[in-house]
């Protein structure tokens, strides 16, 4: 049914449904969304440029600090990037150090985003309970690295802790009870008739738009294309690990959430795998300071997608140019797609469906409208033009 | 003289305004922790025991805050519509036999009353999403009145099937109606009493039709302009909508106040009432939330047709009793 005449609803940047500030203006006809055109640029935190201003040890923290939820993920890249400059490699107990910690990640990262729609359709109470046991997994990555966030394992040429024999069995014992979790929470999410009214057949992406529009990991996985980074262009130990992409058919919300659930169950697999195959051997090799001239690109499976970054080296202890491509910005054409013929209450939950992460994807960039010309900008002088237009209006 | 001054005070004290705020506060406690606890949470802990005052504490303190008034927003609305939704909501408490078998107020046709007054509260919340003219406030509104559209004639339907069995249009008849027969009307009209309570969670605002004040689409729904004591006045008056609820369901299906053995009817009528809240609590935490569309189509499609069929049976005498 058409009215005839539409609406303009602004939709953030500050909004209950997005946790960090991007803006979306919707063009919408009685209750369905016809239009709907992205602004993102309001979290730019000037990381590239941080980069290019520390050494190449320093920037292990500065990868850490992208993203709060996929940390082990941009490092992982980031050492990868410098390795291969380098020429080196991670010994293989490193290497799969690095998979057992990347999968944790991805386990602890899709209970996250589970939690995180399940209230977004409002649904408080499963979003208490995935929380609650996300714990475990919290724990577990504690006990391996010391700490629940960043977790500080890689290094340029390896690892920074082993993981030790005694932690061995209490890990395994938490994965066992995140593994019974799962499959009962999978039940109930099949099971429960108002998820399920919320959830199927919105947000749809057929598959042949999914690749069109360049999608990326679960959101390109739930239209039923099979790729993964870890599958088409192994790195760390992925090529010794046996698993399983998961993908599924449904192209719409629901399946994004059954692909998350269904790869915490394959991410299990793949640690009790890990840990039971762990080579033994050194953590890492040394490395020099100073990276000679050149440029490598590296790509990562992040819990949220394909992650790429980019180094170009000038030989000398940092780096000239250094780029960060978060899985979230390839998926912001798709999400548009999506969005186009929905309804205006389905907004936060196919929003929240490509598990969003708006503060690692801003970058900045000044383009001069009239002559088509890009710019970059110190703050002096990014200030000094702020102030006179200000001054002018 | 004498009576003037005890209806005086049972209408300010016992069980008037002063208790029914003091109910109200409990339930919402009572609502709170227990979904907490369902929610795997502890819920209010510090103010008092295991955090019983926490509600007060909340009212004081809205009481407290300043008081902001958009500055397109309506005045007069935007001031008036706090105090009719609080005063509707008492209103209509007043109607329920609680201390004894009659009500503070009754008279024939009070349950067709507090169905009118039902509808002037949620009338109420779309006039003041109206009256605040923000975006969140008025689609909040425009919600709240479509949900009426959904809920409010399979409600006044089911109702109307304790009014049958008693011949009575007044809550109190029922209730004695209920009280000489020794039965209870969920025992009779099963149907009616979930069809109620499903359309009391909708008039609640309570999760899976807490739609009008979705907090993840539309910040706090037409509630979201008012602050300070407008707010507070809004939150006790859903509190004693909370406990409007749970008092019809209890007066109309379980028997209401009556007395039982050695506990006075307000007992009784007390207990039964937070075990319709208990119900609804746990209902709440159960579900995720119902897009407005599939809410409205599915209460005509399914509990009308309910409400309905219930009324039939009564009137061809199913679980009729002279």
């Amino acid at each position: 049914m058409s009215y005839g005449s539409t609406i303009k609803v602004p939709f953030g940047p500050q909004h209950p449904a997005l946790k960090e500030p991007e803006h979306f203006l919707f063009k919408i006809d009685g209750d369905i969304i016809v239009n709907v055109k992205p602004r993102i640029g309001y979290n730019h935190r000037g990381i590239e440029k941080a980069f290019e201003r520390r050494t190449y040890i320093q920037n292990i923290y500065l990868a850490e600090r992208i993203c709060g939820i996929c940390s082990d993920a941009h490092t992982t890249c980031y050492v990868q990037a410098i390795e291969d400059l380098l020429g080196v490699e991670a010994p293989p107990r490193a290497r799969y150090i690095r998979v057992i910690v990347a999968e944790l990640e991805r386990i602890h990262s899709h209970s996250l985003w589970l939690g995180i729609a399940a209230h977004e359709i409002g649904f408080d109470t499963l979003f208490m309970h995935l929380w609650r046991d996300r714990e475990a997994v919290m724990d577990i990555l504690e006990l391996i690295s010391g700490n629940r966030v960043h977790y500080a394992m890689n290094t340029i040429g390896g690892v920074r802790r082993d993981i030790v024999s005694e932690t061995i069995p209490k890990v395994i014992g938490s994965l066992d009870f995140l593994e019974k979790r799962t499959k009962y929470y999978m039940k109930v999410l099949r099971s429960e008739p108002t998820v399920l009214k919320r959830t199927v057949d919105i947000g749809v992406l057929k598959p042949e738009d999914a690749v069109e529009l360049c999608a990326v990991g679960p959101t390109l996985r739930a239209s039923g294309v099979k790729n993964d980074v870890r599958r088409d262009d192994p790195y760390a130990a992925y090529d010794e690990i046996p698993f399983n992409i998961v993908t599924d058919d449904g192209c719409d919300v629901f399946s994004r959430i059954l692909v998350r659930c269904g790869e915490i169950l394959e991410s299990i697999n793949m640690i009790r795998y890990a840990l039971d195959h762990m080579p033994s051997g050194m953590l890492r090799v040394r490395v020099p300071m100073v990276v000679k001239p050149g440029e490598a690109v590296s790509r990562v499976e992040a819990p949220r997608g394909e992650l790429i970054h980019y180094v170009k080296s000038n030989g000398s202890t940092r780096p000239e140019r250094y780029k960060v491509r978060s899985p979230t910005l390839a998926n912001i054409p798709a999400l548009c797609k999506m969005l186009i013929g929905q309804h205006v209450a389905d907004i936060p939950i196919i929003l929240a469906g490509i598990d969003p992460c708006f503060a690692c994807m801003d970058r900045l960039v000044f383009v001069d409208v009239k002559t088509n010309k890009k710019k970059a900008l110190d703050f002096e002088s990014f200030r000094k033009i702020v102030r006179k237009r200000h001054e002018l209006l | 003289m004498q009576s003037m001054l005890a209806f005086a005070l049972q209408l300010l004290i016992f069980p008037g305004i002063i208790f029914l705020l003091f109910m109200a506060f409990f339930f919402e406690w009572i609502d709170r922790k227990v979904v907490a606890r369902i929610q795997n949470r502890y819920g209010p802990l510090y103010t008092g025991m295991s955090g019983i005052l926490q509600p007060l504490a909340d009212f004081i303190k809205l009481l407290s805050k300043e008081d902001l008034m958009p500055e397109s927003a309506d005045k007069m609305i935007f001031t008036l519509t706090p105090l009719l939704s609080f005063s509707l909501v008492l209103t209509a408490l007043f109607l329920f036999p609680m201390a004894s078998s009659r009500a503070i107020i009754s008279f024939e046709g009070d349950l067709v009353f507090l169905i009118f007054v039902l509808t002037l509260t949620i009338l109420n919340s779309a006039l003041a999403g109206y009256g605040s003219a923000s975006p969140y406030s008025i689609i909040g509104g425009v919600r709240s009145a479509l949900q009426m559209i959904g809920y409010e004639i399979p409600l006044a339907i089911s109702l109307a099937g304790p009014a049958f069995s008693a011949e009575s249009l007044s809550i109190s008849g029922i209730v004695e109606w209920q009280a000489s027969r020794g039965l209870w009307m969920i025992l009779l009209q099963p149907l009616g009493f979930i069809v109620s309570t499903a359309c009391l969670l909708a008039e609640l605002e309570m999760i899976p039709f807490d739609i009008p004040e979705a907090e993840t689409e539309i910040v706090a729904g037409w509630m979201t302009e008012f602050s300070g004591r407008k707010l507070a006045l809004f939150r006790v008056s859903k509190d004693l909508k909370m406990l409007l609820a749970s008092s019809l369901l209890a007066s109309l299906y379980l028997g209401g106040a009556q007395p039982l053995g050695l506990a006075p009817p307000i007992i009784v009528f007390l207990a039964k009432s937070i075990f319709m809240l208990l119900l609804m609590s746990l209902l709440r935490a159960l579900f995720a939330r119902f897009r407005i569309d599939q809410m409205i189509s599915g209460m005509w499609k399914y509990l009308i047709p309910l409400a309905i069929l219930q009324v039939m049976l009564v009137c061809l005498g199913v679980g009729r009793i002279k």
